[in-house]
């Protein structure tokens, strides 16, 4: 009875089921056919619109370059779109920057690095109203090529590079096409940073912009730090090369640790291991001993240093120095400093629109410096610091925030972005330092300050033989680490003095940023291996 | 009753005295010796020992006797009140030029700019290169025989470039200028885009001074104190304040009356303030030779210049005018 009744029970169940299924079925199958219908419809659509587009072979979606033929075709920059061009019928490939359809009408921005054009497509003898729906649909960031006369305009275009002239497009072809959906928007990463919070608009923070940054670095700021950047390692090298330096390369995967020993990166080689160069000394000074005179090198440079600063990378681009001198080190310092003057003269004079083009997004003061560059003694910084009410010891390191400190009380007096520090206390500086010939408690080596933080550190080195196993045994280093590095003293070695910087902090320093990730174009830190 | 007698306890025993105590001499072997000078005291005869002694006094006496007139030597030639005894010092360290005499009195620097934190205490000046500072560089040169100055010409970011002679305006490099601490006193003169000329010496305790006026008088009393005359000093303000508003930037017709004052002034002594050369007269000179118009003047102005000239202080200045 009871079994009876349950199976009835299932049984009712399964009617229900089946009912409650059947109708769903129905319903789909409405659903379906509506689709069916709709679609029909819109291909019917579509295919009456293509009969009667008579502009539909200038437009669409190129084949793939596969470099099938080779045009003759000369594609005009955007930067040279001036009104000498008004008139003309052009061709050009760039990017869509942003895209506006307005009825019959469709704006489009045109990008090429950091210069943008307007340009239009409007209802007429030349475009259908097909072609216009097609160009409002491309995505943005596609790459296009665009056949189109040069207007001159009634108003300056405020909001692009290109403000005389717009183009009336007649065809457009994608060349590459962009996924609708882009990780991060370019207007919101070149937003400034105050601007965004106050009016709820977004801006996009730090690390989705490394996790993108192909993307990031098409914007404007990010095209002007990187020229910018070339600019500095171009202008070092074109000083020192007037000034009788050589370049040279030297090796990153070295046998043991250059600099004491700590923050250095260990790799596996063959069968033993290897260390990753924390900064070419060895083999400048090496190259000194080798009667190069005067040598520069630029180069990645390492350090495991697990620290999450604003201003420490684990990699690095070094800018090397080294020269044999006569009779001071000054005169080490003197060149330093002289093709540091160089390169802030260079930027300044010739790197105005990318330095204007940061400050739009970064606001900062302008970069000030002395010719020739103010040196200050490590005691008379002390004084200084004191005065503010600082309390150090005569032989105390400078702490950063005293480093920071001492470079407004420097900019204050001497209003200068960029000095010299000179005659550090020996017992702050690595075993190879100089020491001071007149007081055995100060050395002859220098940092170099720019915005108030440190770009370099040097000295003149230690280069007899006798003097430095002292200095090492002083600081209790293992002679047998260190054998070679003594050795190749020991066959008569000029006296020298050299120093490096970071081209990253450079730049960042320049500019007046405040993360040297954003001077580096893919940035290894603690916390980043990617891209 | 005689006594038996007893051998003695320690026989030769060597006893370790303490070290830590005086060692005296043996009272009775010294008395036989004090008797014999006793002896010879009576005999009227003067010990050797204090023949020296008085030989010694005498000659004390002399040298004490000749300090006396040197200084009264010294205090003849010098009149200030203020002079001190850098006097000595200064006129060794001026030794190279017989010039500076007119400042006879030089203030110990600690007293003038504060207390020495062993540091170099560095005086910048920031000037436009298109007006450089006359007065001033007159007065470095007159600082430098004075003081060890260390002198240093920079160009700021903000001018673009600077005609050669401006950078050569401060003299040659001294030779020790590697070693900033063997200095008294710095003279940071930097070229920059300012509208008018500052000083910056103490930026904690200090506010910048500004125009060239004020910052030659800050200079001067570095060299000289200001004469304790208040009218005088009065009149040198006076002057100093005529040559920069109304000879370097007044019109023909403020010069002109200028010149006719400067005549009179000079009509009844040496210098404009009276007998002695001081900052008015460097002023007034400067602001005279920048307008160019030294020719066409009276000849008691003709004879200042000239005698201005004869000082040999305005040397870097005339060059630049060159």
């Amino acid at each position: 009875m009871t079994k009876e009744e349950a199976n009835g029970a299932t049984e009712e169940e399964q009617q229900a089921q089946s009912k409650k299924a059947l109708k769903k079925q129905q319903k789909e199958a409405e659903k379906a056919a509506k689709k069916a219908e709709k679609q029909a419809k819109l291909a019917a659509e579509q295919q009456s619109a293509e009969e009667d587009d008579f502009a539909k072979d200038r437009y669409g979606v190129s084949a793939m370059v596969q470099s099938q033929q080779k045009l003759d075709r000369a594609l005009v920059r955007v930067e040279d779109l001036t009104p000498q061009k008004v008139d003309q019928l052009i061709w050009l490939r760039a990017r869509v920057h942003t895209s506006r359809a307005k009825g019959k009408q469709c704006f489009l921005v045109l990008r090429q690095q950091q210069f943008n054009v307007q340009a239009l497509v409007a209802v007429g003898d030349r475009a259908s109203k097909q072609m216009v729906k097609f160009a409002a649909n491309i995505t943005k960031e596609s790459i296009v090529d665009v056949e189109a006369m040069v207007r001159k305009v009634e108003q300056k275009i405020e909001s692009c590079s290109q403000q005389d002239v717009e183009l009336h497009i007649e065809r457009i072809f994608v060349i590459s096409q962009a996924e609708p959906r882009l990780p991060l928007q370019l207007e919101d990463a070149v937003r400034p940073d105050g601007d965004g919070e106050e009016e709820g608009r977004a801006t996009v923070n730090q690390d989705t912009r490394l996790d993108n940054r192909v993307i990031d670095l098409r914007t404007t700021t990010s095209q002007a730090i990187f020229r910018l950047q070339s600019g500095v390692c171009q202008l070092f090298r074109d000083t020192l090369t007037k000034k009788g330096f050589v370049e040279i390369q030297t090796p990153k995967i070295i046998s043991a640790a250059s600099e004491g020993g700590a923050n250095v990166f260990t790799v596996s080689y063959f069968k033993s291991s290897a260390y990753l160069a924390q900064s070419p000394q060895l083999y400048k000074q090496m190259c000194i001993c080798a009667d190069f005179d005067k040598v520069f090198c630029v180069g990645p440079v390492f350090r495991a240093e697990d620290s999450n600063t604003h201003r420490h990378l684990t990699e690095f681009v070094g800018l090397d120095i080294e020269m044999a001198f006569n009779y001071h080190y000054h005169e080490v310092i003197d060149s330093i400093t002289d093709t540091m003057v160089q390169i802030f003269k260079g930027l300044r004079d010739n790197f105005q629109t990318e330095i204007q083009t940061v400050n739009k997004q970064f606001p900062s003061e302008p970069f000030k410096f002395l010719e020739p560059t103010l040196r200050l003694e490590y005691t008379e910084a002390l004084a200084m610091l004191r005065d503010a009410g600082v309390e150090m010891g005569d032989e105390d390191d400078l702490s950063t925030p005293n480093e920071k400190l001492l470079g407004r009380l420097v900019k204050e007096k001497y209003d200068t972005d960029f000095y010299v520090l000179d005659k550090y206390p020996l017992s702050v500086r690595p075993f190879y330092t100089m020491p001071d010939p007149n007081n055995p408690k100060y050395s002859n080596s220098y940092d170099m300050f720019m915005r108030g933080e440190e770009i370099l550190s040097g000295a003149q080195r230690v280069h007899d033989p006798q003097l430095l196993t002292e200095r090492a045994l002083h600081h209790q280093i293992d002679l047998e680490k260190i054998k070679s590095y003594i050795d190749s003293f020991r066959y008569g070695a000029p006296p020298h003095g050299g120093g490096g910087i970071g081209l990253e902090r450079v730049c960042m320093l320049y500019l007046g940023l405040h993360n040297v990730r954003q001077t580096s174009m893919f940035p290894r830190d603690p916390k980043r291996l990617t891209p | 009753m005689s006594m038996y007698q007893v051998k003695p306890v320690s026989p030769d025993i060597k006893i370790d005295l303490p070290t830590c105590m005086y060692k005296l001499s043996n009272i009775h072997t010294r008395q036989e010796n004090s008797c014999s000078l006793d002896h010879v005291l009576q005999n009227g005869d003067v010990d050797p020992a204090v023949r020296a002694l008085e030989a010694r006094q005498d000659e004390i006496m002399r040298k004490l006797y000749e300090l006396k007139a040197a200084v009264e030597g010294l205090a003849k030639t010098v009149t200030t009140p203020d002079a001190d005894l850098d006097v000595t010092v200064s006129s060794s360290l001026s030794s190279q030029s017989s010039s500076c005499d007119i400042f006879k009195a030089t203030k110990n620097l600690d007293a003038l700019l504060g207390k020495d934190l062993g540091a170099l205490r560095d005086i910048v000046i920031n000037a436009n290169p298109a007006q450089p500072p006359l007065t001033l560089l007159v007065l470095h040169s007159l600082l430098c025989q004075h003081y060890r100055v260390l002198s240093t010409v920079h160009v700021h970011s903000s001018v673009s470039s600077v005609p050669p002679q401006l950078l050569s305006c401060l003299g040659p490099k001294h030779a020790d200028s590697y070693a900033r601490h063997m200095f008294q006193l710095g003279f940071t003169l930097i070229w920059k885009d300012v509208p008018k000329l500052e000083m910056k010496f103490s930026i904690r305790n200090m506010c910048p001074i500004e125009g060239e006026a004020n910052v030659a008088r800050f200079l001067f009393k570095l060299l000289a104190p200001y004469p304790s005359d208040a009218a005088v000093a009065t009149l040198v303000d006076t002057w100093v304040d005529i040559a920069f508003y109304q000879l370097a930037d007044g019109s023909a017709k403020e010069r002109a009356a200028v010149l006719q004052a400067l005549g009179s002034a000079l009509g009844h002594a040496p210098w404009l303030c009276g007998p002695e050369f001081s900052l008015a007269d460097i002023a007034c000179y400067c602001c005279l030779s920048q307008n160019g118009s030294t020719s066409a003047t009276a000849a008691n102005v003709q004879r200042w210049i000239k005698s201005c000239e004869n000082l040999g202080h305005f040397g870097p200045a005339k060059l630049l005018l060159k």
